[in-house]
């Protein structure tokens, strides 16, 4: 997959794109139809939070793994910090209470942990064998802690992840409280049918489903089998498989059927350019999927696609937010809207993350007249 | 309306504390009653009548008959009981004849009222709580079935009951809201006016509950000596059984009016902030975390950390846990101020003695939400620890610490406790509301000049406690002079000796019998 998804994006070049008044949709998806006809079928784990608590271990074993994984985290001191902005130990040290907490039943027994009752019994959802591996890896592979206990903690929601799918970041959220503004300015929008495109674990569809409410419908596409299973997986556990309708496929191919009848439009498509993957922190680079990941060669093949999509798909009034690397791309992004898709898209903005990052993209179809 | 009358001509002998005790029950009500009579002459006379309930349960022991439930009566049933005795002319109504007998047995209570509250409560034969002090009864082991004693016990109990709950400031309290009831424009302002009804509506309770025990304790006293003229020994091993458990439980409510503040049943924050003395004070700071937290656990409160930020090499710097459930605040604000540990260091290589310092400051948790203060999105900078670099797809990272800074007053709060931003902003919005609320609420009180104490006395206040590992083993309050010989116990969470002589320290002092 890695490979005929590089092939891919080293055959465009950016500069090449801009100039290319060819540069159509079934074109580039057309490259990426054979990767999501492969109907692999992946079943979502399961969290570990919530597996049934069929496992048990003594006060003692759990106290003595806790104090071995402690250790091993206090050893990493700033470490993975000076090296790649990883984790540091005090970090890693509230991530092994949190894992703590996912894998035992009852939390009220952990303060009871290396104070007395050493022979009592704790009801565990992982043998505490496991969680000496599941350490190890976190420590020792940077395995991403999220990946380790099976979920993200994402706004005001849980999501399931796991390997092959991108674990959703604070940043992309902001989306979510962009579409609320739109959403609570036009009344119009919030009944009508949204997308999220490469959806990944499913986060922006079902942060933006709950503020639809239930007239709102969002069509969630992802060409990762992997992505369509977490996303339903995660659909349903929030309720939501009346509203979310999670198709596979490249970008607004299996979409056609809503051809300029979308009220709005989000995605946080891959964005990081090719020559960058390789620098990445362990846990995004090594653990990451690159299709999650990997933007081409300046990061924007998937993004000026979404543009030139949200020309063809949203209805008049329809609004667009998409996340982008920073600066440099909004920019781009932006020329790029304002010189060739300003018949159609007008209202271009670039919206700052917490972090004062440059980060977001916005607009609207115009109105018809 | 001529019954009427006679009440309010009556009213004229009545008075200062009877006076309150009118007001007491009109709260909130006078407004919606004004409106019913529509003439601003009569709202006092309307205020009148419901003095009547309170009467109705001083009335209760000598006429078996009057349902207990006049105590408590509803607002609707109040408004429907009154309304006949205003003269409205509701006398069409098919309840009439029902209304109207209710109205008399109220009517035939007014003059009972009249007499009652012109003196001092009394038994039928003059003897008053004051008068029970004064005889200086031995007080006898509970199990002798001894009147007195029990009486001498109880009236202690309400006499200690009114110190604590500052029964004069109470009074005076209560006339000042009683006015501001009164006053007409009162609901112009609804946020304010339902703060005043509120806090209305909680003293005059506090103060009826203590009425309410005296009278219960007199006319126990009264049923005694009936059933001894009367030779019913039933009636009077009943009465006495009654006087017994008054005794019994007076002092769950002397422990109860220790904590009557307004904000005492509120959950609270604890946070601990370590002092100047590098390692040695962070260890003592988190030393003092685990013992308000093994506290809180061991009274039964949910304990959450919000923030924590360890120190470089033991200990913390600070931290901030959320202690649920009711009373968490009245009992924790026993603590605010600093903690000292006297003992040899264990990070100091030369085994030399050290003093170091923690502070505790306590916040409550307003559970009223129309109470807090209102907070401007725009007032507020929000920061979330992530690392430098570009952010996005570039980082994973489960830091998901958030401050917030509160710009006008330079207040901060920090949450990291929380697995997601969103979370801790919204835990930290908790923290920073609290903070605000309280430096409201003392701001009013200076403004009320109830409390002497600044600002920053009531975030952490001064020395309150030492505690002395080397050469010898103590921990005293300074302030009360409370002292336990072994510290463990108490760095293990056993504290309750030292917050209950504290706060009966303060409200006991403070005012010289009620
Ligand atoms: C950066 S991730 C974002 C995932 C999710 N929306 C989020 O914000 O957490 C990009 C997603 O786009 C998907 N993707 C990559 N190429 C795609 C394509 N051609 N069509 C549809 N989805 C694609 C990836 O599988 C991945 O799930």
């Amino acid at each position: 997959m890695k490979l005929s998804l590089s092939s891919v994006y080293r055959s465009s070049n950016f500069p090449a794109i801009l100039k290319s008044s060819a540069f159509s949709i079934p074109c580039r998806s057309f490259c990426f139809s054979s990767l999501s006809s492969s109907q692999t079928s992946v079943k979502a784990q399961i969290p570990l939070f919530l597996r049934p608590a069929r496992c048990s271990a003594t006060l003692h074993d759990l106290k003595k793994w806790h104090d071995w994984a402690k250790n091993l985290a206090s050893s990493i001191g700033l470490t993975f910090e000076q090296s790649d902005n990883g984790p540091d130990s005090s970090l890693l040290c509230r991530e092994l209470k949190w894992l703590l907490e996912d894998a035992v039943e009852d939390h009220t027994l952990l303060p009871l942990m290396g104070v007395q009752n050493d022979d009592k019994r704790v009801t565990m959802r992982a043998e505490v064998d496991e969680l000496y591996n599941l350490w190890n890896q976190r420590i020792h592979e940077r395995r991403p802690f999220q990946y380790i206990v099976g979920c993200e903690h994402w706004r005001d929601l849980v999501l399931s992840v796991q390997e092959g799918i991108l674990i959703p970041r604070p940043e992309t959220g902001h989306i979510v409280d962009l579409v609320s503004d739109v959403v609570s300015k036009d009344d119009e929008l919030k009944v009508g049918v949204w997308a999220d495109l490469g959806t990944g674990s499913g986060a922006l569809a079902i942060g933006i489903s709950r503020i639809l409410g239930t007239e709102g419908r969002v069509i969630a596409t992802d060409l990762n089998p992997v992505a369509v299973a977490v996303a339903a997986y995660n659909v349903k556990r929030y309720g939501l498989k009346e509203i979310i309708e999670i198709r596979e496929g490249s970008w607004f191919e299996p979409a056609k059927d809503v051809e300029g009848k979308l009220s709005g439009l989000v995605s946080n498509p891959p964005y990081i350019p090719s020559k960058d993957i390789s620098g990445l922190q362990a846990e995004v680079g090594r653990h990451e999927p690159r299709v999650a990941l990997d933007g081409g060669v300046n990061g924007m093949d998937a993004l000026l696609h979404l543009c030139d999509g949200a020309a063809l798909f949203l209805k008049p009034g329809g609004f667009f937010a998409f996340e982008t690397n920073g600066e440099q791309q909004c920019r781009a992004l932006v020329d790029y809207l304002e010189n060739y898709k300003s018949t159609r898209l007008c209202n271009f903005e670039i919206v700052p993350d917490f972090a004062g990052i440059q980060r977001f993209v916005t607009g609207f179809r115009r109105q018809a007249i | 309306m001529s019954s009427f009358i006679r009440i309010s001509s009556r009213k004229s002998k009545v008075d200062a504390q009877s006076t309150r005790i009118l007001h007491l029950f009109s709260s909130g009500l006078s407004s919606f009653l004004y409106k019913f009579v529509g003439s601003p002459s009569h709202s006092h006379h309307i205020v009148s009548p419901s003095s009547l309930f309170w009467v109705g349960s001083r009335c209760r022991h000598f006429s078996h008959h009057v349902p207990q439930d006049n105590i408590l009566i509803s607002r609707s049933s109040f408004i429907e009981n009154i309304i006949p005795l205003c003269g409205s002319n509701s006398f069409g109504n098919t309840n009439f004849s029902h209304r109207s007998r209710r109205g008399l047995v109220f009517a035939s209570q007014i003059r009972f009222w009249g007499s009652q509250a012109a003196s001092e409560q009394s038994t039928s034969d003059g003897l008053t709580v004051d008068g029970i002090l004064a005889n200086n009864w031995t007080i006898l082991d509970e199990n002798e079935g001894d009147w007195k004693s029990h009486a001498t016990a109880v009236a202690q109990s309400i006499n200690l009951i009114k110190r604590r709950l500052q029964w004069r400031k109470l009074m005076v309290r209560l006339d000042f809201l009683s006015a501001q009831l009164d006053k007409q424009d009162l609901w112009d302002d609804p946020v304010h006016a339902s703060k005043v009804s509120r806090e209305h509506g909680s003293l005059a309770g506090k103060m009826k509950e203590v009425i309410a025990l005296e009278q219960e304790l007199l006319e126990n006293i009264d049923m005694i000596k009936l059933a001894r003229e009367e030779n019913d020994e039933d009636l009077e091993s009943e009465s006495m059984k009654a006087l017994l458990n008054m005794r019994r439980n007076s002092r769950e409510k002397e422990l109860k009016a220790l904590l009557a503040g307004e904000q005492d049943l509120c959950s609270c924050f604890i946070e601990v902030q370590s002092g100047a003395g590098g390692t040695e004070s962070m260890d003592w700071a988190a030393m003092v975390m685990q013992m308000y937290k093994s506290w809180a656990q061991g009274r039964g409160y949910k304990v959450t950390v919000v923030e924590e930020m360890p120190g470089e090499i033991a200990g913390i710097k600070r931290a901030t846990i959320k202690v649920d459930g009711e009373y968490a605040f009245g009992y924790a604000k026993a603590e605010v101020g600093v903690h000292r540990l006297v003992r040899i260091s264990p990070f100091d290589s030369n085994k030399r003695r050290h003093t170091s310092f923690a502070a505790v400051a306590v916040t409550p948790i307003l559970g009223d939400a129309s109470a807090h203060v209102q907070i401007n999105e725009s007032d507020l900078r929000i920061e979330r620890f992530r690392s430098g670099g570009p952010g996005g797809q570039h980082a994973n990272t489960t830091e998901s610490a958030v401050r917030i800074v509160h710009i006008p007053t330079g207040i901060t709060a920090v949450c990291q406790n929380e697995r997601s931003q969103h979370q801790n902003k919204a835990s930290a919005m908790a923290v920073l509301q609290s903070r605000l609320d309280q430096l409201e609420m003392a701001r009013q009180a200076q403004l009320n000049a109830q409390h002497t104490q600044s600002l920053t006395d009531i975030t952490w206040g001064s020395q309150i406690r030492s505690y002395v590992l080397h050469p010898y083993r103590m921990v005293k309050d300074v302030r009360t002079n409370y002292e336990v010989s072994d510290p463990d116990s108490v760095l293990e969470g056993d504290l309750d000796g030292f917050i209950l002589s504290y706060l009966s320290a303060c409200l006991d002092k403070d005012e010289d019998g009620a």
